[in-house]
């Protein structure tokens, strides 16, 4: 127990030092980030002083900016769920990295969320009598208090989840199922109760017509995940351009060897290369000696030079590998880019996923230095695998890998095809019901279309987001988007176009005209403006922190494995050699 | 420019950015809210309960000027009345009195000085069927003919009631009927309204709205 | 993440450097911007000088109304005494009062009589001791076209010479204390709650400024404070009570409440006093002699947005 406090501890202590780890793209793109928190940080602190006269909220218009960013990232937080269904339901296998990546980015958006609710009250230093048992806590009443706990639930949650995972990878332990699949099933309830809840927020209100629908909370869910998964896709590929190696300067291990593969010697295996293997792959020595006798049929063992190439990306045999000596790096190109996925030492395997799966080899691997491996023909991998310990701990090192593919992308795209349509055409039943029959109720959605009574401050922006959602929409579903540039634009549209909609065209009309009738226009002051992009600037901040620390581990650069000696404290330049290799 | 070189210039980059933008907040150069605009405390008028008119009993009570009232200055007691009628039947002021509007009734229809007075003593009121009644007592001969403005006014529900809701716990005013209806024209004189609202913001003025309305 | 010093092979001042300088120097240059953005952090929260006293310990401890011992509440309430003294150089009193026992308030508007004057607004400010700017002003009055119910033609900022003006009615509009309240319902920290008398109640210490109950209220009843009210220092009214007209802080909710501390002392609200044409009507519907009791038997009365279900306890009604 105290051994997993102590790893824990250290984990935590390594991550933190990974924060402060980077390149020049690095810092500039944190740097940045901090000085737009500085300049929010400032603007909220004139608030805090002066009252929120500071922006334009008036008690006409008395929610503005804030709660619609709010309810904006709320689903964006949401969306997250709309990776682990595929991943956890349905297996696909493609998105399996993306799940972690999609939940640290509901952290960030949650915590994004928080910060726009904060800022929005009058009295945040009276935040206690919010928690329930110290303050009053008006549940099951108030929707606000759904949404404080589902809020804070669905942050722990995610919490919970990428820690418990990623301090798996770092031990290099196979996670348990029932410490993280039941609170995965949790949370894809959980994701959808956030937003509808907080569409529930809205609708609860009998005194707004606007708002006072029941289209509310499934319009909520079809944008949010249109536009959840459209940030994703974007995220994802900005984190695949990042973490790809831009083919520089060439170390040895980057110099592309001899085209024969098979290495300078080449022998049979024995049952002492077996023997060897144990050392590193304890797992291996569960293995009977019978089964082990068996799976030397066919087995080899090559000896390469440091630039060898042992397998290739996209060739179509089956071999699998196991390093008995040296160092193997793998690396796989993509987008035009070349990026390692793992280094790998003695224990270690590769390659198992077209011996196991059949497809053709998803990288390239490369020894780094002078290694000797033992290649083992499929079958013989299938029996080694019949042993429960060698199948749990290889299929653990199958999902070690950080591949960002394109069709993983692909799948994203469908979801936000989908949702797009539907998004879209819930919008067509919304303005069906509110001009047909052309009674009162109409008066906001009037003011938000065509201007009422000579104001039109938010006519442009609505025809903006519709205009934008409609293309986005067309895109989608035209097959010409399955490339990569032209979904990049849609999932822009799509994002802009929902931005607008749910946060300023949704939240500002619900007051517009007041239920007496007067007509009080909202705009932003610069004040939270510059609150709305420190937070902003939060978000992304807190996002790229997350996968500066989880991308490694991901890779596998830094685990238990490689915790530097007595002082559990990676200096800068330890840190860097690990993030090199 | 090598990496090492480009880290080390974001890195100063930065370090001066900081700087700067510490200083920027330190001289408080944005962002500071506009001041209020200045509202001129509201007319005390305007805050104030008195009801529009003084009745005569209101007079007497508090010892105020009643020169008005006392008609037998001018008028004999017991002298005939010489009311002038125009072709329409209404009554034509004499110049003493020139100063009266008399817009009693729907069409003025009660314009006839002695619908009210006494012509035997104009210092009294008399009622239609008999009732002789002293000018502060005005309100009895109202409602010989208001009826049901009376009994809602009996009740509290017609004219202001102050004081205590709570009748147990202290007293309670009604007011007489010319605490705010002129006897000679009841209706209730429109008055100037208090000012509007103002808004937190300033407001631009689109050319349909927001002007001051009749 | 690839920035080894020494394997590019070029060669320029930087690089000639050896690795271990080069990690210093980048250690040293990134301690340096991390420390200016921790001034500049601090320098961020320059504007937090100008805040004056924002809350007293034991403000910011306070507990609930409803929680508070009547020990506790009586220091509360000296607490505030001291604070208004200070604040306008008089000492008011403030006291707790208590709802009075089979009480259940009512109002009744008489759309006829209203000539749309304004004094019953100007009267509620003076009494209940509201910010003069940022204004605000609990009573709304709308100057309606004859024909038509719908607040959309509402003129709220109507301007005349003499008022009323032909071919309208003006209808002033409060809180209605709803029997079933919407503000109550969203209120998420319950610091707005029904009393047994029907008026609905704000405790000023306890709201965290969420505004939700602003954005649930169906008559736009309720009213924000955007920033510190200001009171001149002669026009404060020091007869106060602590769920009423006692001085608001900045960032909290306040609305009309029926002049707490007149009604539960037997007295009628100052709007009701000033009203010159008696047109407003205020009393306990239990009890059958009230001129209320008469008023909803009698006339013909109607509620704003019925459709809302909120069953409010403000009637209008049409007497001719």
């Amino acid at each position: 127990m105290t051994g997993l406090v102590r790893d824990y501890c250290v984990f935590l202590r390594r991550c933190l030092a990974l924060a402060f780890v980077g390149d020049w793209r690095y810092y500039l793109w944190v740097g940045t980030l901090t000085v737009f928190c500085l300049l929010g940080l400032n603007a909220y602190a004139k608030q805090f002083v002066h009252g929120l006269v500071v922006t334009g909220m008036t008690d006409q218009v008395s929610w503005g900016v804030y709660i619609a960013n709010f309810t904006f990232f709320v689903g964006v937080a949401a969306a997250a769920v709309m990776l682990v269904i595929p991943v956890y339901i349905y297996k696909n296998e493609e998105l399996h990295e993306l799940v972690i990546f999609g939940e640290l980015l509901a952290v960030a958006a949650i915590l994004m969320c928080l910060a726009f609710v904060t800022v929005d009250l009058g009295r945040p230093d009276r935040f206690w009598h919010l928690i329930p048992g110290i303050g009053k806590f008006n549940f099951p009443g108030s929707m606000l208090s759904w949404d404080v706990i589902v809020l804070n639930g669905y942050l722990l949650l995610n919490l919970y989840l990428c820690t418990y995972l990623l301090f798996c990878r770092y031990r290099k332990q196979m996670p348990s199922k029932w410490l993280y699949l039941p609170i995965v099933f949790v949370g894809i309830l959980w994701a959808v109760s956030i937003h509808t809840v907080t569409a529930f927020l809205y609708v609860g209100l009998g005194g707004r017509p606007f708002w006072n629908s029941s289209i509310v909370g499934p319009r909520f869910l079809a944008s949010a995940f249109t536009a959840g998964p459209a940030l994703i896709i974007l995220a994802m590929q900005v984190i695949r351009r990042v973490t790809a190696t831009a083919p520089a300067g060439k170390a040895a291990w980057q110099r592309e060897g001899a085209t024969a593969p098979w290495g300078v010697i080449r022998r049979a295996a024995t049952l002492a290369d077996l023997d060897l293997l144990a050392r590193h792959l304890p797992e291996l020595a569960s293995v009977s000696a019978q089964v082990r006798q068996e799976s030397l049929a066919g087995a080899m063992v090559l000896e390469v030079a440091a630039g060898d190439a042992l397998l290739r990306q996209g060739e179509k045999d089956t071999d699998a590998f196991f390093v008995l000596q040296g160092q193997v790096v793998v690396k796989r190109e993509e987008g035009g880019l070349t990026r390692i996925t793992r280094g790998l030492g003695p224990g270690e395997v590769f390659g198992e996923i077209s011996a196991l799966a059949g497809t053709p080899r998803t990288a390239t691997a490369i020894a780094e230095e002078p290694t000797r491996v033992l290649r083992l023909p499929a079958e013989s991998l299938r029996k080694l695998m019949r042993n429960h310990q060698m199948s749990r701990i290889i299929r653990s090192r199958m999902t070690e890998r950080l591949m960002i593919t394109d069709r993983g992308l692909l799948t994203l795209r469908s979801i936000v095809q989908v949702s797009m349509l539907i998004n879209v055409f819930l919008l067509l039943n919304e303005v069906f019901k509110e001009f047909y029959t052309g009674n009162l109720h109409v008066a906001a959605s009037e003011y938000l279309y065509f201007g009422l009574h000579g104001h039109r401050a938010l006519v442009p922006w609505i025809w903006t987001a519709t205009g934008c959602n409609l293309v986005a929409m067309v895109l989608l579903v035209l097959p010409l988007s399955r490339s990569l540039r032209l979904l990049n634009v849609a999932c822009v549209l799509a994002i802009v176009g929902i931005w607008i909609e749910k946060g300023m065209g949704l939240v500002v009309p619900g007051f517009i005209p007041t239920p007496l009738g007067e007509i009080v226009e909202y705009s932003p002051t610069l004040n939270e403006t510059l609150v709305c992009f420190g937070i902003w600037a939060f978000g992304l901040l807190c996002y790229t922190i997350l996968l500066r620390m989880a991308v490694p581990i991901l890779q596998g650069k830094i685990s238990k494995a490689n915790e530097p000696g007595r002082k559990p404290q990676d200096s800068d330049a330890q840190l860097r050699a690990l993030l090199k290799s | 420019m090598n990496a090492n070189t480009k880290t080390a210039a974001v890195l100063i980059a930065l370090t001066s950015l900081f700087l700067a933008l510490a200083t920027a907040f330190n001289r408080d150069l944005w962002g500071r809210p506009a001041p209020l605009p200045s509202i001129p405390l509201v007319d005390p008028a305007f805050t104030n309960p008195a009801p529009v008119r003084v009745s005569a009993a209101e007079l007497k009570r508090t010892g105020g000027d009643t020169s008005e009232l006392e008609c037998n200055l001018c008028h004999e007691l017991n002298k005939p009345a010489n009311l002038k009628l125009d072709d329409k039947g209404n009554v034509i002021l004499p110049k003493e009195h020139a100063d009266l509007v008399m817009h009693h009734g729907r069409n003025d229809r009660n314009n006839s000085c002695f619908n009210c007075h006494n012509p035997q003593n104009r210092e009294e009121l008399l009622t239609k069927d008999g009732h002789k009644l002293k000018i502060e007592e005005s309100t009895r001969l109202c409602a010989s003919c208001h009826g049901p403005t009376y009994r809602d006014w009996e009740l509290g529900v017609h004219g202001r009631i102050s004081g205590y809701w709570n009748r147990a716990l202290g007293p309670f005013t009604r007011l007489d009927c010319v605490s705010c209806h002129h006897p000679h024209s009841p209706i209730f004189a429109p008055l100037p309204p208090a000012p509007g609202p103002h808004p937190l913001h300033p407001v631009v003025v689109h050319s349909v709205t927001q002007q001051a309305s009749p | 993440m690839n920035d080894s010093p020494s394997s590019t092979g070029r060669s320029d001042a930087w690089s000639d450097a050896s690795p271990e300088q080069g990690m210093n120097r980048r250690s040293f240059l990134r301690a340096t911007a991390a420390l200016a953005s921790g001034l500049a952090a601090i320098a961020a929260l320059s504007p937090l000088r100008e805040l004056e006293s924002f809350s007293s310990v034991e403000e910011f401890l306070q507990k609930h109304y409803k929680e508070m011992t009547p020990e506790e509440m009586a220091k509360v309430l000296e607490r505030i005494e001291r604070e208004v003294e200070r604040q306008y150089g008089l000492r008011p009193h403030v006291r707790d009062y208590k709802p009075m026992n089979g009480v259940e308030y009512v109002y009744c508007l008489n759309l006829t009589r209203c000539i749309g004057c304004r004094k019953c607004v100007h009267a509620c400010v003076a009494e209940n001791n509201q910010s003069r700017n940022p204004e605000i002003q609990y009573i709304r009055v709308l100057k309606m076209p004859n024909g038509t119910f719908d607040t959309e033609k509402a003129d709220h900022n109507y301007a005349p010479e003499l008022v009323p003006g032909k071919g309208f009615y003006y209808m002033p509009v409060q809180c209605h204390q709803c029997k079933n309240p919407p503000c109550v319902k969203v209120c998420p920290v319950k610091a707005t709650w029904q009393e047994a008398d029907g008026i609905t109640v704000i405790d000023y210490n306890w709201c965290i400024g969420c505004r939700y109950c602003e954005a649930a209220c169906p008559y736009w009843a309720r009213r924000f404070n955007f920033t510190k009210p200001s009171i001149p220092k002669d026009k404060i009214n020091p007869d106060m009570s602590y769920l009423g007209n006692r001085p608001r802080q900045q960032g909290v909710m306040e609305k009309c409440h029926f002049c707490i501390q007149r009604t539960r002392v037997g007295r009628y609200p100052a709007c009701v006093e000033v009203c010159p044409t008696g047109s407003r009507k205020f009393g306990n519907i239990l009890d059958p002699n009230s001129e209320v009791s008469d008023i909803l038997q009698n006339k013909r009365v109607f509620i704003l947005k019925e459709e809302v279900g909120t069953l409010p306890r403000f009637f209008y009604y049409f007497d001719i």
